[in-house]
């Protein structure tokens, strides 16, 4: 707000409860960074915090709020002050702090539902991918394999040997894509940081996704290379020279 | 040698680079083949025998030297030219067949006429009739996976015939057959022979040159000798 | 010829065909989604305005439809001067509020006030439509709609009495107004969430509910231009803005456009990730084609050898990756239709999202789209090696398969 208003600390305003009607004046004595809060992103409203008695008396409000905050003394049960409240109280409920934010995290929580969907899909399609791949490459060796056999060489040995070398064209394939998925987040990070004005984290890379990623790499590399590899073996080795 | 000559070599050189070095494949070759003759080259492995037939046939030009088909010179063709030239004069057999595996032996054969742009019917009919004509004619369906090395072969003959070249070129038409079915495939090109067409074919083995009317060998890139042989059914 | 070459070559190795044809299809999906996620929210939020043909909404002064809880005083006038006006075919004044329920499994509900001949807040599913309040005590009760929801919670029925009260004293648990009303059908709320119970009662009602400060408020009114179009409609915003300044008009595009600003995110994302598995397609496709010419190198030497152009097997290579990208595409729109469903499923929880709005929404337009952006990046996949495959030296490749 104080960015697009061009104000300042100190800055003279005027705030009123409707529009067209003089209001009162006040000074800004801070500006204050949002939280980083999922539920706030993309909401473009400007915030303006004042004393409660200065908001009832512009509201015209007399001794109203929308709610309290409470907070237990040291070592007192939460769960006794909130019947304590519930039973002495009219017409209104307290909630625990943590249920509400269950609650108000709804939107957080679909949009994490969301990404872990296409995270599921990515996967898949990366998975395609690197199967397709990985048999295409044993596949173009077929007659270095056939020399190989031709020489003696057993087919567990070949069959080791491809499976080997897969592991380390996946292992080193997923560092280089952790590299880039890193850059990318920055970017991301970046561009979403600016653009919601927001200091919430989007896209975050941790040693537990680089981790699993690569896990899921290798599977998936040793198991192609190991079910493209005993395929070829399983032909003769003339047959996979072409006579 | 008698009639026109469809081939003509003039001081003939190709070399290229393998390792760094410049290979000479061929060293000053001049040659002349006649229509309706029947030649084979010979020669040990690296004489150069299928540099020289891929420059008869328009596939490669000459580093030096002329080589004229038809009384065209085949350095002055550009790659479109060439590969029509090719198309429509020059019939190809390999030692490997080179059938594609996905297409039955009619539609092997119909590929270069397809290319030359005959419709489908007489395309067909053609394959047809080349088929029938090497014996292959109950085989018009069968992929090469089903056919023999020389039926195989034979269908190869077949195809480098379809659009009447006025010369046919084999690259160790036998490598790939028994002894049995490469004399067959021989008695097939002395059929081609006698029914007037001019036939040029690699080979390394002696023998198996035998079977042509003229012997050329080469060694190192050069022409070591070039005999007569004598045919028993003789043009 | 080439066609049937083409086909046949795809089918000399099933597994690695299957496969890429598998990847390019879960690709085709994904970018499938993405351009209906991209083009759907504006499409269902635009046909979610328009469903009932109001192309205009009227809010208090700088305000955006229920946004906040302020209301229009002097709604009458305004009304009145909005129906006055011959360009302006119909107007409907809404008034939101929280009623509370007597004896219910549920203490309140968002209650909405409507003129019954006019409203264009939901349809009707099952029974009967509001009511007015009749003053005459002999008269039957008035009649309201709830949402499905309403009464799965509440725990009612169509026909059911309920007291609908406002003004609860908190202390003395008191209700300052109450009203006894029969449920008489029930309804969909298209604009709201599906999860929040609601009830429609005619304004007058509510306005009667909500005690004399709310007698001539209203919080919302939709204007429906007479002829239609968006420059009509625009006039008649431009007309509203100048004659009536307590109030806000935005017009359907408007509306849709702070809206798409909000959900900005899911566009940007949609780009992305469009973006990723169009290049995925690429990769793929021209990975398989690439080995596969290399593959096949003394083939296709041996097909310029017996006379086809340059230009002829650089037709027939290509045709190769254009096979492979369209088997993909084909498996790609049912996979992509499905995962829309799944993940359309999962936005729709989105809390305060009107009921009956989508994130993926399926159109030709999108379809087409999809298939060109493919189609387009299956071509140029299959280019680069079908060139390569073109210029292939027939006597080097000739040689080297002789030695090989």
């Amino acid at each position: 707000m104080a960015e697009d208003l061009g104000l300042a600390v100190g800055a003279r305003v005027r705030i009123s409860s409707k529009p067209g009607e003089p209001g009162d004046s006040a000074f800004i004595a801070a500006i204050y960074e949002r939280k980083a809060d999922p539920a706030e992103v993309a909401r473009r409203e400007y915030r303006v915090r004042l004393h409660l008695d200065q908001l009832q008396q512009l509201m015209e409000l007399d001794d109203r709020v929308d709610r309290f905050a409470v907070g237990t003394r040291d070592g007192q049960s939460i769960d006794s002050a909130l019947a304590r409240i519930n039973h002495v109280a009219f017409g209104f409920r307290a909630h625990k702090s943590r249920d509400v934010a269950v609650q108000s995290s709804r939107t957080f929580r679909v949009v994490e539902r969301f990404h872990f969907a296409i995270g599921i899909i990515t996967v898949v399609a990366s998975a395609v991918f690197l199967l397709c791949l990985l048999l295409l490459s044993v596949e173009e060796r077929k007659r270095d394999i056939a020399a190989l056999r031709l020489m003696g060489i057993s087919r567990a040995t070949v069959v080791r040997a491809i499976v080997i070398e897969a592991a380390i064209v996946s292992l080193i394939g997923s560092v280089i894509g952790a590299g880039i998925g890193w850059i990318a987040s920055l970017i991301v990070n970046a561009h979403f940081q600016e653009l919601y004005r927001t200091p919430l984290v989007f896209a975050l890379l941790t040693p537990q996704i680089f981790a699993f990623a690569t896990g899921l790499s290798l599977v998936l590399g040793i198991g192609s290379g190991a079910a493209a590899g005993w395929r070829l073996v399983k032909s003769s080795p003339l047959a996979l020279m072409g006579r | 040698m008698a009639g026109e000559s469809v081939i003509a070599c003039e001081q003939v050189v190709r070399s290229y680079p393998m390792g760094g070095a410049n290979v000479q494949a061929v060293r000053g070759i001049d040659l002349r083949i006649a229509r309706g003759e029947f030649a084979a080259i010979t020669g040990p492995s690296g004489c150069g025998k299928s540099t020289l037939l891929h420059l008869l046939g328009a596939i490669d030009v000459p580093t030096s030297g002329r080589v004229l088909v038809n009384g065209r010179d085949t350095a002055s063709l550009s790659d479109r030219e060439a590969t029509e030239f090719r198309l429509r004069h020059i019939g190809f057999v390999f030692q490997r067949f080179y059938l594609m595996p996905t297409l039955t032996a009619s539609e092997n054969v119909e590929l270069p006429l397809a290319e030359a742009g005959m419709d489908k019917r007489a395309r067909k009919a053609r394959a047809r009739e080349l088929l029938g004509y090497v014996g292959l004619g109950d085989r018009l369906d069968h992929r090469p996976t089903q056919l023999s090395g020389g039926e195989q072969q034979r269908v190869a003959i077949a195809r480098a015939l379809s659009n009447e070249p006025a010369l046919l070129l084999a690259d160790e038409p036998t490598g790939e057959l028994d002894a049995e079915t490469g004399v067959r495939l021989l008695e097939l090109f002395g059929q081609l022979h006698r029914d007037g067409r001019t036939l040029v074919f690699v080979t390394h083995d002696a023998v198996v040159a035998r079977a042509a009317q003229r012997v050329i060998r080469l060694h190192d890139g050069r022409v070591a000798s070039d005999t007569v042989a004598h045919m028993r059914s003789g043009a | 010829m080439r066609l049937m070459m083409a086909w046949a070559t795809l089918r000399r190795h099933p597994a690695r065909t299957t496969l890429a044809v598998l990847g390019i299809a879960v690709a085709a999906a994904l970018l499938l989604d993405m351009v209906m996620l991209a083009t759907g929210m504006s499409e269902s939020f635009r046909s979610l305005l328009l469903t009932r043909g109001y192309q205009l909404r009227v809010s208090p002064k700088g305000t955006l439809p229920f946004d906040s809880e302020a209301t229009i005083d002097g709604a009458g006038a305004i009304v009145r001067a909005l129906r006055a006006n011959p360009d302006i075919k119909a107007v409907s004044p809404t008034l939101g509020s929280t009623l509370t329920i007597d004896r219910s499994r549920i203490p309140s509900a968002f209650t909405l006030g409507l003129e019954r001949d006019v409203q264009g807040d939901y349809t009707i599913e099952a029974g009967s439509d509001i009511t007015h309040a009749d003053s005459g005590t002999t008269a039957p009760l008035p009649r309201i709609v709830v949402s499905q929801t309403f009464l799965t919670r509440a725990g009612h029925a169509i026909g059911d009495t309920i007291t609908i009260s406002s003004g609860l004293d908190a202390q003395l648990r008191t209700s300052a107004r109450s009203s006894r009303v029969v449920i008489g059908g029930m309804g969909r709320f298209i604009y709201v969430p599906g999860e929040t119970p609601v009830i429609a009662l005619d304004l007058a009602l509510l306005r009667q509910l909500l005690g004399p400060s709310y007698r001539d408020r209203m919080s919302l009114a939709m204007a429906e231009s007479r002829r239609g179009d968006s420059a009509s409609v625009e006039a008649v915003r431009a007309w509203i803005a100048t004659t009536q300044p307590r109030v806000t008009a935005i017009s359907t595009e408007t509306a849709i456009r702070q809206v798409e600003e909000r959900l900005s995110y899911f566009r940007q994302l949609a780009f992305v990730l469009g973006a990723i598995s169009l290049g995925i397609g690429f990769l793929l496709v021209a990975t398989l084609v690439t080995l596969s010419v290399n593959e096949r190198r003394g083939e296709i030497a041996v097909l310029r050898a017996i006379g086809t152009q340059r230009i002829g097997v650089l037709q027939q290579v290509f045709l190769e990756g254009l096979l492979l990208t369209s088997a993909g595409i084909v498996g790609g729109l049912a996979l992509g239709l499905v995962t829309a469903q799944w993940l359309n499923g999962i936005l729709r929880d989105f809390p305060g999202l009107p009921s009956a709005f989508d994130f993926f929404v399926w159109s030709p337009a999108a379809g087409w789209r999809a298939l060109a952006l493919l189609l387009t990046s299956g071509t140029l996949a299959g280019l680069l090696p079908a060139w390569r495959a073109a210029s292939i030296p027939i006597a080097r490749a000739l040689r080297e398969e002789a030695i090989g």
